[in-house]
């Protein structure tokens, strides 16, 4: 019998759902019957309407196949699926973009995350929370390769960030779907998603999940992406800091340029009014190329400027996002 | 095609882009044509002459005039092949599209060989097999193909034949500019699509022996260039730019450092020292790359919205009548 396709959400009119469980699944084949059972039993506990997204990453075994198979006995469960191998974060994108739950929970496809916790992430939502990240407290991997990079890569995260997260990597996490569907999420920045959340000044909670360890499968990360993440966080600084307002970055970051080139240039002038001569040409040569440096990192904050103003982007929208009114303006 | 006969969609449509490179229309004309005759199967043939070509024009019009069939579509001024190619779709309705050179390079019989392929693959790629050319152009090619696939991590082994044939919605997709035609396979690929290469009979006129001037040998470079970062670092333009400009600043900090550290423990005068013009150099060079990697981060996040990094293939999910689970409980 072939299956039913149905490709877009607008063809089944279905009454909002309160939760939307994303798993992206890669390569997962003995874990995708498993997971839909256990998430399954942890949400009917609850009671809640729900659906699963399950993002199917381009796998190359028979994932699909029982995927389609667990979604023919459940029409709750959606399958999205993609050509190929797009990554992490763009499948958790498209997971966000296709569900239609008021609250969508992320979480792992290797059942190393456990769906029980889910009950936990919804009460914190509840409580008014606009993203509730999960910490696996007892992490269960290997030491040295997972956990140390990951203490303090998640401790540098949260310096540079300013939003201190003990564990980003948890991909355990529950977000309010109004506000995460506006964040942009693209090339590898799934491990970021709460500081990149912080352009709308999110209300976070973190919780304590369980961590099982991995039963089937392989993983999939390695320790080889360190000067990744650093850049990466460069940009998550950059872009939700200064998006607004770049051309006040670039000027600050052309201060000590300019302020080191006049110095220079007033050096030489001075001691060249002490003893008319030849100008010494490596100190006034310094000088001017640090000014004109500065005069090139200006420019580029205009040219941000322009492209903050031309883009699709703005602080305002996000403002409303989180936003709360009170007070009392009418009699 | 005339208007009375586009009422239902060809099986294909066959597009030829008519840059300075090109053959005379007729014998051109005849050679695909017979190619499409023997395939037995609906076609249309759209001809796209990318800018002025009188000799060619002249050429479609005597042929139009002896009652063949095609469309021109013509424009004002040379826009580059893939724009011509996109010109090109946007008239054609088939479900498969073929795109073939506008001179003699594969034999009109193998177009049949490309349409073939689409039931395997979403994009079919020539290349042209067996290939004349002697020992130092067979070096040339090879080594050129490997840099490609060193770059992009897809194995193609003839970036320069034109003809390709692909499903509607690779074009629908990906759309191409500037010199992208070249690299339809290896975008193609990022889009997940699949792609093969099929063995073509390369044709008896195209086996002129061309002498490759520094101008091909830079354009073959300028190619890889520009598929580098097509392939890399579009969406991550600090990842390239932050590497390259940390490297450098860093160089340029430590030759300041150094000089700095001469003249406190040595009393070396940094105004006699002209290393001091090149650190600095360095140092600001550093800072202004870097500077723009991060206004390239700033375009993708401001318009990270209408660039998708991904494309559902499709959505797939079971009505309630199918299904033995009842969903609307709670």
């Amino acid at each position: 019998m072939p299956p039913q396709y149905i490709p877009d959400l607008t063809q089944i009119a279905a009454p909002p759902l309160e939760l939307s469980v994303i798993v992206p699944f890669y390569n997962e084949e003995e874990n995708i019957a498993r997971m839909h059972s256990a998430i399954v039993g942890a949400i009917e506990r609850i009671g809640v309407s729900f659906e699963m997204v399950f993002v199917d990453d381009g796998s190359r075994d028979r994932t699909l196949e029982r995927a389609i198979e667990v979604a023919r006995q459940d029409s709750r469960v959606r399958i999205v699926k993609f050509r190929r191998n797009y990554g992490q974060t763009p499948a958790m994108a498209a997971g966000i973009e296709q569900a239609r739950g008021k609250v969508l929970v992320t979480m792992d496809g290797d059942l190393q995350n456990d769906p029980a916790d889910i009950a936990h992430f919804l009460a914190k939502i509840d409580e008014g929370n606009d993203i509730v990240v999960g910490w696996r407290h007892n992490r269960q991997d290997k030491l040295i390769s997972r956990k140390i990079p990951s203490r303090i890569a998640n401790w540098l995260i949260g310096k540079v960030t300013g939003v201190p997260i003990k564990d980003n990597g948890c991909s355990l996490k529950a977000y309010r779907a109004a506000l995460i569907k506006e964040i942009p999420l693209y090339s590898e920045m799934h491990r970021f998603i709460p500081a990149m959340a912080s352009i709308a000044g999110p209300r976070i909670a973190e919780i304590k999940v369980r961590h099982h360890a991995r039963q089937f499968g392989k993983s999939k990360y390695g320790l080889s992406r360190i000067y990744k993440v650093l850049l990466d966080l460069m940009v998550i600084k950059t872009v939700t800091s200064f998006t607004a307002r770049p051309l006040l970055w670039f000027t600050l970051l052309a201060m000590p340029l300019l302020l080191l080139g006049f110095f220079a240039i007033g050096y030489s002038l001075l001691s060249w009014l002490e003893a008319p001569g030849p100008m010494p040409l490596p100190i006034a040569g310094t000088g001017v190329i640090l000014v004109f440096g500065a005069m090139i990192l200006v420019s580029g904050g205009v040219l941000g400027e322009l492209i903050y103003k031309l883009g699709d982007l703005r602080d305002q929208q996000f403002s409303r996002l989180t936003e709360n009114t009170w007070g009392a303006n009418r009699d | 095609m005339t208007d009375a006969v586009a009422l239902t969609n060809p099986d294909f449509s066959v597009i030829v882009p008519v840059g300075s490179r090109h053959a005379e229309a007729t014998s051109l004309h005849a050679e695909y044509k017979s190619g499409l005759k023997a395939m037995g199967r609906s076609y249309e043939l759209i001809y796209v002459l990318d800018g002025p070509r009188r000799e060619f024009e002249v050429g479609l019009r005597r042929l139009l005039d002896r009652g063949e069939r095609f469309t021109v579509v013509s424009l004002t001024r040379n826009f580059g092949e893939a724009t011509a190619l996109m010109a090109g779709f946007e008239h054609s309705s088939g479900q498969a599209v073929v795109t073939l050179p506008a001179y003699h390079q594969i034999q009109g019989s193998e177009i049949a060989t490309l349409v073939a392929a689409l039931t395997r693959c979403d994009i079919a790629v020539g290349r042209r097999w067996p290939r004349a050319g002697g020992m130092f152009e067979r070096m040339r090619r090879s080594l050129f193909h490997k840099l490609l696939s060193w770059v992009t991590g897809v194995r193609l082994r003839d970036l320069g034949c034109g003809a390709r044939a692909f499903s509607r919605r690779v074009l629908e997709e990906i759309q191409l500019y500037g010199d992208q035609h070249r690299f339809l396979a290896v975008l193609g690929e990022r889009q997940g699509f699949v792609v093969h290469e099929v063995d073509v009979a390369q044709s008896p006129k195209d086996r002129f022996t061309s002498v490759y001037g520094p101008r091909d040998y830079a354009r073959g470079l300028l190619d890889i260039f520009t598929i580098f970062f097509l392939v890399r670092f579009t969406k991550k333009p600090l990842r390239f730019f932050g590497m390259v400009g940390l490297t450098i600043f860093g160089i340029g900090s430590l030759l300041v450092a150094w000089l700095i550290a001469e003249k406190l423990l040595f009393g070396q005068g940094l105004a006699g020292r002209p290393a001091l013009l090149l650190s600095t150099l360095l140092v600001v060079l550093g800072l202004q790359l870097f500077a723009l990697g991060l206004l390239g981060e700033l375009i993708i996040f401001t318009h990270a919205r209408a660039i998708k990094d991904y494309q559902i293939e499709r959505v797939i999910q079971f009505s309630r009548q199918d299904s033995a689970v009842d969903p609307s409980r709670a």
